[in-house]
């Protein structure tokens, strides 16, 4: 079975369903404006105290957006079944896993390109130099938060109170992704020397690893329970 | 080779046992017909058989592959129509079938997915999104998969339910031609009428035991 075929098969089936519904796009980019707004107007007596709060910032209101994406990912394969036919399909597991992450990664991903230029105008960051690092900590965090994100939505598809317990299963694992994230970005937008900061983005990269092999093993019985 | 076959198979949901020690054999070319009342267990049978539920007890071979340990294998040689369409209601028909076969490891071309749906006589909607399907042209595009990805075994569970007279005449036919192919198929259903228009050979699971029927006795209305 070609690997990699399915995996853009699955990649196709949930950008080209998000393309003509727009569903879990608007509703993560919907609340994310809220936090920025509701944020911005707290801080705005408060320059210093904001600078010394944005990474946190940041990192509270893209968890939680993509928290939204995710738990969508999976609820749409409940329409008509749809689980079942991936569950039963002869395709390999892991495939359809990688397929997943990577819709979940480029949706949570254009919402924050979308969302960082906000949070410079709001909070009136000066980030030209630091542009290119962001992009790597956004891309490394959002890597992390999406592959446990989507095996934790695939695990609590089924339960009632999914809404629930996707962020209650998810957010203590996605603890140290969100810690390096948060003083990864702090350093970038401080504009300390890189070497400050590195320790953090090699840690993301080690826990992109971890997750991405751990819930692509853990995939195949997740769907097959 | 056999087709299925089912030694000693049961399943239970805690102490609830919803049938047990089931053996039989179906042949390829064979269309097995199962019926039974409500809650006999039917549909439970049909979804071990589909990979989609374990067995409690007991061991199933599809095409001499066991249904348990080698389900991966099993799975390339069959496909379920079931209650749920599986198909996915922003995607057009055209590209349902794409997705779905796809995932199987192949790839229809435009011509043949037109020739799939017009068979099915969906053809004129082949852009139109499920959204806007009705239950029986959900049904017939299910069969219009099957008609490209000709599995060895066809699962149905209740296959006439929303079909029209027509739909139900394609049905058969489609389900003749995977018995010429020496396919095999195996249906629930409580359509009796249209059922044994096709099957050749059945069953009645009742009380978790299942009493096996020739196709004369499918006719024979003091059994059921």
């Amino acid at each position: 079975m070609p690997f990699f075929k399915t995996i853009r098969w699955v990649v196709w089936k949930d950008l080209i369903s998000e393309w003509r519904t727009r569903e879990t796009m608007s509703s993560m980019l919907f609340f994310a404006l809220i936090v920025i707004l509701v944020f911005s107007f707290s801080f705005s007596m408060d320059q210093d105290a904001a600078r010394q709060l944005i990474a946190g910032i940041i990192w509270v209101a893209f968890t939680f957006t993509g928290i939204i994406g995710l738990g969508k990912s999976f609820t749409s394969e409940l329409q008509n079944d749809c689980l079942e036919s991936l569950q039963m399909c002869p395709a390999p597991k892991g495939a359809i896993y990688l397929g997943k992450v990577a819709a979940n990664f480029l949706f949570m991903l254009s919402v924050e390109i979308l969302l960082f230029p906000l949070f410079v105008l709001f909070f009136n960051l000066d980030v030209i130099e630091a542009v290119g690092t962001l992009l790597i900590i956004f891309f490394l965090a959002t890597l992390g938060l999406s592959s446990v994100g989507t095996l934790f939505s695939a695990l609590t598809v089924q339960i009632r109170a999914r809404e629930v317990m996707l962020p209650v299963l998810l957010l203590p694992l996605a603890v140290p992704v969100m810690i390096a994230a948060v003083e990864a970005t702090r350093g970038a937008l401080s504009g300390d020397p890189f070497s400050f900061y590195s320790q953090w983005i090699q840690l993301l990269i080690i826990f992109d690893i971890i997750f991405t092999v751990v819930s692509f093993w853990l995939f195949e019985f997740i769907l097959d329970s | 080779m056999i087709a299925i076959q089912v030694s000693n198979l049961s399943k239970a949901y805690g102490f609830y046992r919803i049938f047990e020690d089931l053996s039989f054999d179906i042949h390829p070319g064979e269309c097995f017909a199962l019926f039974g009342p409500n809650g006999a267990g039917k549909t439970t049978l049909l979804r071990i058989l589909a990979t989609l539920q374990a067995p409690s007890h007991g061991q199933f071979t599809i095409f001499g592959q066991d249904g348990v340990a080698q389900k991966d294998t099993v799975r390339e040689i069959i496909m379920l129509i079931a209650h749920g369409s599986h198909l996915y209601d922003e995607l057009s028909a055209a590209e349902n079938l794409q997705f779905a076969l796809g995932l199987r490891g192949q790839a229809p071309s435009p011509p043949q997915i037109k020739r799939a749906l017009d068979r099915t006589g969906i053809g004129a909607f082949a852009d139109l999104k499920i959204r806007q399907f009705s239950a029986g042209m959900k049904k017939r595009l299910d069969f219009a998969k099957t008609i490209l990805a000709q599995p060895q075994l066809l699962l149905l569970d209740e296959p006439y339910n929303a079909l029209d007279h027509d739909g139900v005449a394609i049905t058969n036919q489609l389900i003749q031609e995977t018995l010429d192919r020496d396919g095999t198929v195996f249906m629930t259903t409580h359509d009796r009428d249209k059922a044994t228009q096709i099957a050749t050979r059945g069953g009645i699971l009742k009380g978790g035991h299942l009493q096996l029927l020739s196709s004369e006795q499918l006719t024979t209305d003091a059994i059921f």
